[in-house]
């Protein structure tokens, strides 16, 4: 079996006589030998070939071990590796041998040295190789590991944000549902209490016509009976222009009190309180029926201009829409205090209901452009707004799969665009 | 890990004395050096040592020549014991042929001794070497101590894993050679099954030994 080749020692790898003595090391020693009369000095091998040689080169027939005077073997761990040979010149037999044993023992001491001195370097070496190596290895775990823990931080800070705003949104649904709920039974309620007073109003004033009117021709009647003295009592009493008021005084009572039923019929409508489920909601209707409510509201001198296209039944929930709607209402009404003037355009395109509300307010300032729909963000002080209103739509819209922006005209003011699947979802719930 | 040249007729055999810190590992080179006879083998070679601590390691050549002309160089290593030398205990345990472990007898030395022998598992393993393979045995040292553990309780523990166990003091020799002798002997029987020192070379054990431990006479 061979193992040349194969074998590759990290350290303590065998070493030849070569490798652990150099010529510098050995020629001092021979010069003195020489200066002292020694004819020739040679470090051999262990087949005795000489190494290192110094004096007159002998002739091949001399390389034999009968040719020297004196040897003195060289261990290397133990092991005959080679010998230091001399021929003794004019040195007699006893110094040349004296001589042999004190060059081999300088020479083994060195060999012994020099051994030591590499395998320190090797072990040395290896070690500082090797540590490197794991050094090295740990470092790359370490990134490794930090560059997970990274991740994970990272991670954790986005989820958290995610969650705050999932948090945000379930608060505002929250308060939403409660306001819708409460919007809901006050409007019943309202209905309820103010139909009924404001019906017989109505009614009564209607009767009440009627008698002024037979009223009124008793009271003519009367002054036939009593030409003089009637007719100044009627002077007196302004009859003319009083009998010519009163019919306008009881039409203006009548259209005040149909005002008040229409409102109270549109606030009911708004609140949707006798259908809440889905179904089939048309689109400039619920707009109009949201302008209504917000009569009250409404700056006076405020201009709505529609332009309603003819729209598809859209498959949702109007109470969920007229909600989108008065928050933009609200929010044009609150841009511009004079002289607001508000385009409302409806249209249906392939797939898409587009409804934009286009006012000539300030317009939406950059730095805020992208947080309006935030929760509980607010440009109005505190307690005038709740920051929620945009949100609101913003949710409803998705939640029928539909988009909502904001953008300034060129002309100024801001464009709220609304785009709606003209399908609608009956799953359409806010998120 | 024998290394062996068949062309140069030349054969390395590593032996590696491992162990704890301080438990006496160069203590039992040095004796092994004091007891034997310089001839067959080279001078003990301690690598630079600090504060008389093992840093690299220590060497004790032995060489031999088998009747066949086999030149058998054996090479007696011990291995720092502190635990931030493992670079190096693993560099010096790489291909060795034979491992004595020089266990620390003293009672509060137990968990050193513990880990210093699941280190030379672990390190047996990282180098390709097999402890159940690897020629074993164990030497209880410092048996002059006081608080020592008995020599029952340590048979107790380790009989039944059939690794040899002797006691030794090295410090005054005791159990040294024999602790040698024996690893020389399982390392013998290892190589011996896969190259045939007796058959092809003509050395057997009683020969291999021989060479190996030359007592000085006036230890004999």
């Amino acid at each position: 079996m061979n193992f040349i080749g194969e074998i590759k020692f990290l350290v303590g790898a065998e070493k030849r006589l070569i490798d652990v003595l150099d010529e510098a090391q050995i020629l001092p020693l021979f010069k003195s030998a020489v200066k002292a009369g020694i004819e020739f000095a040679a470090v051999v091998d262990d087949k005795n070939v000489p190494l290192w040689t110094l004096g007159p080169c002998p002739p091949a027939s001399v390389v034999g071990e009968e040719n020297w005077d004196a040897r003195c073997k060289l261990l290397l761990e133990g092991e005959p590796v080679g010998a230091v040979c001399l021929r003794r010149g004019q040195v007699n037999p006893h110094g040349c041998e004296m001589m042999a044993h004190l060059i081999g023992d300088a020479l083994n001491s060195i060999m012994a040295n020099n051994l030591k001195r590499m395998l320190t370097t090797e072990i040395h070496t290896r070690v500082v190789n090797q540590s490197y190596d794991e050094l090295r290895e740990s470092h790359r775990q370490l990134i490794e590991s930090e560059k997970k823990y990274r991740d994970l931080a990272e991670n954790l800070e986005l989820r958290v944000q995610e969650r705050t705003e999932e948090l945000k949104r379930a608060y505002a649904r929250l308060l939403q549902q409660e306001k819708m709920v409460s919007v809901g039974q006050l409007a019943a309620g309202v209905a309820h209490e103010i139909n009924n007073p404001n019906g017989y109003i109505l009614s009564n004033l209607n009767t009440l016509r009627k008698y002024v009117g037979r009223m009124t021709s008793m009271l003519e009647y009367y002054r036939g009976l009593h030409e003089a003295a009637g007719s100044e009592k009627w002077r007196e009493l302004k009859l003319d222009v009083v009998l010519g008021d009163v019919d306008e005084l009881l039409d203006q009572s009548v259209s005040g009190a149909q005002k008040v039923k229409q409102i109270v019929s549109a606030f009911k409508g708004f609140s949707h309180v006798d259908d809440m489920g889905v179904s089939a909601v048309d689109i400039n209707h619920e707009i109009d029926r949201t302008l209504g409510v917000l009569s009250g509201e409404m700056p006076g001198d405020t201009r709505i201009i529609k332009e309603f296209g003819v729209l598809p039944a859209f498959e949702g929930n109007g109470a969920l829409l007229c909600q989108v709607f008065l928050n933009l209402f609200r929010n044009a009404f609150q841009a511009r205090s004079e002289g607001l003037q508000l385009i409302i355009t409806t249209e249906h395109e392939d797939d898409t209901l587009r409804i934009r509300f286009s006012d000539n307010g300030p317009g939406v300032p950059d730095e805020i452009h992208g947080r309006i729909f935030e929760p509980f963000f607010t440009t109005r002080d505190v307690g005038h707004g709740t920051g929620l209103g945009l949100t609101i739509a913003y949710d409803i819209v998705n939640g029928y799969g539909g988009t909502i922006e904001v953008e300034n005209s060129k002309k100024g003011g801001a464009v709220f665009l609304i785009q709606l699947p003209a399908t609608g979802r009956t799953d359409g719930q806010v998120r | 890990m024998i290394e062996f040249d068949e062309w140069e007729k030349r054969m390395v055999l590593k032996l590696v004395y491992y162990g704890p810190a301080m438990s006496g590992k160069t203590t039992n080179l040095l004796m092994l050096h004091d007891l034997l006879q310089q001839e067959g083998r080279g001078d003990l070679m301690v690598l630079d040592t600090k504060d008389d601590r093992t840093i690299y390691f220590d060497l004790l050549p032995f060489f031999l020549v088998a009747p066949s002309g086999l030149r058998i160089k054996l090479k007696v290593y011990t291995v720092p014991g502190q635990v931030k030398h493992d670079a190096t205990r693993k560099a010096v345990l790489q291909r060795a042929d034979g491992v004595a472990f020089i266990a620390d007898s003293q009672v509060s030395e137990t968990s050193n001794n513990f880990n210093s022998f699941q280190n030379l598992e672990k390190n047996l393993g990282f180098v390709g070497l097999d402890i159940e393979q690897v020629p074993l045995v164990v030497q209880f040292n410092k048996r002059d101590l006081d608080r020592i553990v008995a020599e029952e309780e340590i048979r107790r523990v380790w009989d039944p894993s059939g690794i040899p166990v002797f006691m030794s003091s090295a410090l005054y020799g005791t159990g040294v050679l024999e602790t040698f002798v024996h690893l020389a002997d399982r390392t013998y029987a290892y190589v011996d099954s896969r190259y045939g020192l007796a058959e092809n070379h003509g050395l057997d054990k009683q020969m291999f030994l021989a060479q190996l431990v030359r007592r000085k006479t006036d230890h004999a």
